[in-house]
């Protein structure tokens, strides 16, 4: 077994992703209409739909990393953060393409420039630009490799010779 | 890569269902069919009905950063921008106070500036309609921009 394969490392990259997704799914859950505005900056759909985004993402968010922690469905929770992970870097390159200056990706907090006074995190990791990137590839690559684990010996079907006899 | 899809599509189900439910029911939700800006008390107009507005003498605010109004405008819009609205309140006061009709716009369904002006001109006594989703709005239903500099 290479060490990609290895349980133990699937074991962390969960705990780390999952816990990513159901921490930067709180702030959110509890103010939709924060981070409503924080997605109209994103300026990607129109109002409505990114209404309907606002208030359904989060929850997608906190299910699926739930799962991916708790090792539930570990494939399909590993395979629907895999798909906010692509749709968020589509979103991404799209913001970026059209030079829309996002000060607050909403990624984790909803606090703005006028409402935290706090030094920390950095501007640099809030806003849309090569560190948020970066850090969903990386995300990216974890759960695709979570996802394409070899299946466990009792969820594999059983060698013909067994199926035989049995 | 053996993944079930029936469970990949119910937690996307389950997920969003949660979402709606907790908008609705939580006290902490809002309307999902307008936008979050929006308040009791707002006038929103379409770019339909801002247009016979323009056409009938109705005075344009232009809520944007002023730099913004220098590039380009509504045509015969004023600058009211929300960032130096102070400001900007006292030099087209007088323009205001004779209009007939008010209509404010700013740079599209993500910002937030015409709510804010169309709230504080009404706290003064004046109504002012918000252009709905402003420019771009305007722009895409094929309406005129003066795209002269200003200084």
């Amino acid at each position: 077994m290479s060490f990609l394969h290895s349980p133990r490392l699937h074991l962390v990259l969960r705990l780390l992703v999952g816990g990513f997704f159901v921490f930067a799914s709180l702030d959110k859950i509890a103010s939709p209409p924060a981070f409503a505005r924080v997605v109209y900056q994103w300026q990607v759909t129109g109002p409505v739909l990114s209404n309907v985004v606002a208030v359904t993402l989060p929850w997608v968010e906190l299910l699926a990393g739930t799962l991916l922690i708790l090792g539930v469905w570990k494939r399909e929770s590993a395979l629907v953060i895999a798909l906010l992970l692509v749709v968020f870097l589509g979103a991404a390159g799209s913001v970026l393409a059209r030079g829309i200056d996002v000060q607050n990706c909403g990624c984790t907090s909803l606090a703005t420039t006028e409402t935290s006074t706090s030094a920390w995190p950095p501007a640099w990791t809030k806003g849309v630009g090569w560190f948020l990137v970066t850090r969903n590839l990386l995300m990216l690559g974890a759960v695709l490799l979570v996802a394409s684990a070899p299946a466990r010996r009792e969820e594999r079907p059983a060698p013909l010779a067994e199926r035989a006899t049995a | 890569m053996r993944a079930d899809w029936k469970r990949f599509l119910l937690i996307l189900a389950l997920g969003a269902a949660a979402g709606l439910a907790w908008n609705a029911w939580s006290g902490r939700g809002f309307t999902l069919s307008r936008s979050v800006f929006a308040q009791a008390g707002d006038e929103v107009v379409k770019p339909d009905q801002a247009r016979v507005l323009h056409e009938r003498g109705a005075l344009f605010l232009d809520a944007r950063p002023r730099d913004f109004w220098r590039m380009n405008r509504i045509p015969g819009a004023l600058a009211l921008p929300e960032d130096d609205f102070e400001k900007a309140y006292a030099e087209v006061e007088p323009q205001m106070r004779r209009a007939k009709a008010i209509v404010v716009y700013c740079s599209g369904f993500g910002c937030e500036a015409s709510h804010i002006v169309a709230r504080k001109l009404r706290e003064r006594g004046l109504d002012a309609a918000i252009l709905d989703e402003g420019l771009p709005a305007w722009q895409e239903a094929g309406l005129p921009v003066d795209e002269e500099a200003r200084r």
